[in-house]
């Protein structure tokens, strides 16, 4: 009995060291794997390789986007090959990115998503910011029967009856789970007094109509005392702001992104407004920084990844990207931009670790084998369970908010997230489309 | 002041402010269009230039105050060599081969400041002895903004003082009336063609430092100001300071109040107003010269 | 009488030449030429303007996006819209427009004309923008139907087929070309030349100066409508800034000048030119605008007649004859 146990506890520790050798082999593996990693200038391998297309803005006033998601693919390309590559049809091979540029227009999209296709002969595409430049991808790809990882776009619309397509598969959280999450947090606040102020287009106005529909379900008793659509990249916000201070408003609700963000969140402060936004794309370090801890205190941002440092995995890529961002990388990347954690190219990052775990499960590259992968498949990411809904291919998940305060954990010049949230997937699960055949029962 | 009081008059503030901004812009337009009849569509370019100018400026250890000064002084440098170089060459083949040429220029510049200074966001803070808030009467107001108002009104009553007191401005003046008659009088136009677009592209460039502390500095802030600019001039009259002035702080206003009250037409009234007076009215309010 | 069959022989070829594109070049090819072809007309209508009449327009991408418009919302909103007639609405759009502001435009020549169209042209991109309800904002119209070609006797030609589309948007394209280029050849196209070089001599010579300048505006709205009605069918996808935008009136502009205003074909070679540069230089940058604006730039200084202008002096100089300028 007695040698029993003390064989058991021998076990226990081996059981133990083995696992803190492992988790220290590991951490380091994912060092020494990524120590060459310069995203200024990747290593693009040849010949017979898995080829991706990534179709974003390069040029014109949006390129800031493409050099923004073009670290986080070639982070996951260099990760995989240097672990020797994906096995596909029985080969391993190694991940090729090829870029296109949208120019931010529909015609040129249009021609960079065939050139991809047609001529470079790529496998996958990936891509877009700008939902209308999203479609045109993806209506592309669909014409060539090529799979469209639709990674970037949060538009509903884009996965609807009418848009819907077997060969898009859409992975980031979307504009009604956007709404929906900040919704829920709100029904246990005292505030009940909201202003909205959104970009004038369609996702702003999308965005506002759900967070309205959703408020009412979750707080009945809240009221929208204000409700404004600013054009896109608006040079003088005070006129919007001075409304708000008279309007009583207690929270803002904003969906809008950078520079619209920053410019309106930094007029704001200089002008003596320091209500909460109730945000989405308030949570980089440029625009915090400019704000600075009180200026970024009470920030309500609601995200589809949030840094949760329980998660051995967001710890390791933490402290390696970190160490690699201090230390080598070059510009554009050494900038206070690309700190981690990052939202939007952490989600990137992630979400093209379970698509390149796919294709490796697929063991091809063949659409039709990806499809049958892909549908209702259920991946454990490092931003919690991903699961691919078989009918329309949107992504099911839980979502993330959190009231920003200091000290945070991550950063000492603004504050950032504290308590997190969890909206758990059930709850934010988006709507089934209607009219889609696919889905129904 | 009770809440809706301090709003009207807030909103009056804020026109103002971006009314004076628009005017510090459009008075560089209007002068180099009133002189040399080149409709400068590179001249919001310049504006963004002077930005990232700025940036850079900062970047390397300098404050505002020396950005404020050199900034402009560099845009300014810049403005003359296109002079120079570019439009001297082909002013006598006609307005249009200028027009495009500009058209040009813009395009370059857009794409330059990418090259040099990337394509993300640059963000400067206003500097610490502007920051923080005034009581006017009881209103706060941004003292930064205030500061913006002020500028750009010591900078119209420098310019007054030029154009109105010494021999160049008075050549200027005249040129804008009948540039073919100064140059019969033996003055040396070139030269003077030069000093108005120094001074024109010296104009933005105050503008294009004096928004940054507002304003994150990208590839693309030049594109709504550029036609701001311009339908400020046309209602205004071409090459009219004047006309500039009041239809920049019209717009201005017409900005916060359309804000205010009417958020969805408020754009399209603006240009509807521009079309309506160049249909009526081509040689706008204040305009002298067609 | 030999001069003639060689101009056969020629368009024989070309006719050959086109039909077999597709074949040899493979779809993506194959689209960018389209593309290119849209261009070309977009850039025809506008050279009739600016190399024709003297008038340089800064914003004809309102008739552009017009036509893309009404035949987007047409084929949206009316269902069992034939092709044909799509494109007819689409043409019909842009010429009302040009009807209406003519009359406003035509008394104004120089800096001013160019200012009006400018603000026309802002205009209407600020009110597609603003009625989202009608035109989709800056997301814009997107995935309506494109119907089959129905020609009769024979069964519907499947217009999604990227070959079938070049073969319907080449004839439609190549035939609006060759309308404009009979068109000045006709009088008109006299006078307009005329108003160009000295519009005061068209008056005394008993022309009404606005009349015609009216109709020219006209005719080049429509045409540039044609070329927005097929930029629309061949994308499926209209937004403001695609077809509405200042730089959508502004590549044609550096698309003539860098071909040559005052020859039929320079808006042509421009067109093609900037379409190869761009094919070539993506390969390289991303910054094809800042080639676009040197080469824009250095044109305007070195050759302001365009490739056109350099051929003619190199033709000039080497065959020692006098050409038609």
């Amino acid at each position: 009995m007695k040698r029993c146990f003390f064989l058991l506890r021998g076990v226990l520790t081996l059981l133990v060291l083995g696992m803190l050798v492992t988790s220290a082999w590991a951490s380091d593996a994912l060092m020494d794997r990524m120590a060459d990693f310069d995203p200024s200038n990747p290593v693009v391998p040849k010949g017979d390789t898995i080829k991706i297309g990534h179709l974003n803005p390069f040029s014109g006033p949006a390129a800031m986007n493409g050099e923004l998601y073009h670290i986080a693919l070639h982070w996951v390309a260099h990760d995989l090959n240097k672990q020797g590559g994906v096995m596909v049809d029985g080969k391993l091979k190694k991940i090729e990115i090829i870029k296109g540029d949208t120019m931010s227009k529909p015609i040129n999209a249009k021609k960079a998503a065939e050139r991809l296709i047609l001529g470079d002969k790529v496998d996958l595409l990936w891509g877009s910011t700008g939902s209308h430049i999203s479609l045109v991808c993806q209506q592309t790809a669909a014409k060539y029967k090529k799979i469209y990882v639709s990674a970037l776009s949060i538009s509903d619309s884009l996965m609807d009856a009418e848009n819907f397509n077997r060969y898009t598969f859409h992975t980031p959280w979307t504009t009604s789970q956007a709404a929906k999450s900040l919704a829920y947090f709100y029904a246990k606040r005292p505030e009940k007094k909201f202003y909205i102020l959104c970009q004038d287009y369609s996702f702003g106005h999308a965005l506002a109509e759900k967070f309205k529909g959703y408020l009412k379900e979750f707080r009945p008793d809240a009221e929208i005392v204000g409700e404004d659509y600013h054009p896109l990249f608006t040079k003088d916000f005070a006129p919007y702001l001075e409304k708000i201070k008279a309007s009583g408003a207690e929270v803002i609700f904003s969906g809008d992104w950078m520079p619209d963000s920053v410019n309106l969140l930094k007029q704001s402060r200089d002008s003596g407004l320091n209500l909460p936004f109730a945000n989405m794309y308030m949570d980089d370090p440029i625009t915090l920084g400019v704000v600075g801890v009180e200026g970024s205190a009470g920030l309500v941002n609601a995200n589809q990844y949030m840094i949760n440092d329980m998660d051995p995995r967001t710890r390791e890529l933490n402290k390696v990207w970190n160490h690699l961002h201090d230390s080598k990388w070059e510009e554009p990347y050494n900038s206070s931009l690309y700190v981690w954690p990052l939202g939007v190219v952490a989600s990137a990052i992630n979400t093209t670790y379970w698509m390149m775990d796919v294709v490796e499960r697929a063991g091809s590259t063949d659409p039709e084998k990806i499809i049958a992968t892909w549908e209702g498949d259920k991946y454990n990411s490092f931003a919690g369970v991903l699961e691919m809904r078989a009918c329309d291919h949107v992504t099911v998940r839980d979502t993330y908010v959190s009231e920003f305060s200091h000290p945070a954990k991550w950063f000492d010049n603004f504050s950032y997230i504290d308590k997190i949230v969890t909206v758990p997937s059930y709850v934010v699960e988006p709507p089934l489309p209607e009219g889609l055949d696919r889905c129904k029962k | 002041m009770d809440a809706t009081t301090a709003m009207y008059v807030g909103q009056i503030m804020h026109g103002l402010a971006y009314g004076m901004l628009l005017f510090l812009v459009a008075s560089g337009l209007t002068l180099i269009f009133g002189m040399m009849g080149i409709l400068n569509l590179a001249h919001a370019s310049f504006f963004m230039l002077s930005a990232y100018f700025c940036v850079s400026v900062i970047h390397m250890g300098g404050n505002f105050w020396l950005a404020l000064l050199a900034a402009p002084i560099i845009t300014a440098v810049i403005g003359v060599m296109v002079e120079r170089f570019l439009l001297r060459g082909i002013h006598a083949s006609g307005h249009i081969g200028e027009l495009i040429l500009t058209v040009g220029v813009m395009m370059v510049i857009m794409e330059a400041v990418q090259v040099f200074w990337g394509t993300d966001s640059h963000m400067i803070s206003v500097p610490s002895a502007l920051a923080g808030m005034v009581n006017i009467f009881g209103l706060q107001y941004p003292l930064y903004r205030l500061f913006v108002i002020f500028l750009a009104l010591a900078i119209l009553g420098l310019l007054v003082l030029f154009l109105f007191k010494t021999k160049m401005g008075m050549i200027i003046r005249a040129g804008v009336s009948d540039a073919e008659m100064v140059e019969a009088l033996g003055i040396n136009m070139p030269l003077v063609f030069m000093m108005v677009f120094a001074a024109g592209t010296w104009l933005a460039g105050v503008a294009g430092v004096a928004i940054s502390p507002l304003l994150s500095v990208f590839p693309g802030m030049a594109d709504q100001m550029g036609m701001d600019a311009f339908v400020v001039v046309v209602v205004g009259g071409f090459g009219s300071l004047l006309g500039a002035f009041v239809s920049a702080l019209f717009f201005g206003l017409l900005n916060s109040f359309g804000i205010q009250f009417l958020p969805r037409i408020a754009p399209v009234l603006m240009f509807v107003f521009m079309v309506l007076v160049l249909s009526f009215k081509p040689k706008g309010l204040f305009g002298e010269r067609e | 009488m030999t001069k003639i069959w060689i101009k056969t022989l020629a368009a024989i070829i070309l006719i050959g030449l086109l039909i077999a594109f597709p074949k040899v070049m493979g779809v993506l090819n194959t689209n960018i030429f389209i593309g290119f072809a849209i261009m070309a007309l977009f850039a025809v209508s506008l050279n009739l303007m600016l190399g024709y009449t003297g008038l340089l327009s800064f914003g004809h991408a309102m008739f552009f996006g017009l036509g893309a418009y009404t035949t987007a919302l047409s084929l949206k909103h009316i269902d069992n819209l034939p092709i044909s007639m799509a494109l007819l609405l689409g043409v019909l759009g842009a010429v009302v427009c040009a009807v209406i502001v003519s009359p406003l435009l035509v008394r104004l020549s120089g800096t001013a004309f160019s200012m009006l169209t400018l603000a026309f042209g802002q205009l209407m991109y600020i009110v597609c923008l603003k009625f989202r309800e009608v035109t989709g904002g800056a997301d814009g119209l997107g995935g309506f139907p494109v119907p089959d070609l129905k020609i009769p006797f024979t069964g519907g030609i499947d217009m999604t087929d990227p070959v079938n589309f070049y073969y319907f948007a080449i004839t439609v394209l190549g035939g609006c070309i060759l309308l404009i280029w009979r068109f000045t050849k006709t009088p008109i196209g006299s006078v307009m030349i005329s108003i160009r070089d000295n519009d005061n001599r068209v008056d005394y010579l008993g022309f009404h100066v606005p009349s015609v300048k009216s109709l020219v505006f006209i005719v080049s709205g429509g045409f540039a409508g044609a070329a927005g009605a097929i930029y629309a069918l061949f994308q499926n996808m209209v937004s403001t800034d695609g077809v509405l935008g200042l730089f959508t009136s502004f590549n044609p502009i550096i698309m003539t000048i860098i071909g040559g205003v005052s020859s039929f074909t320079g808006p042509i070679i421009g067109a093609g030119l900037l379409t190869i540069l761009e094919e070539f230089l993506l390969r390289y940058t991303d910054r094809i605008a800042l080639f676009n604006g040197l080469v824009l730039i250095l044109m305007i200084k070195f050759a302001p007649g365009g490739i056109m202008g350099i051929w003619d002096g190199v033709y000039r100089k080497w065959f020692k004859r006098r050409t038609l300028s």
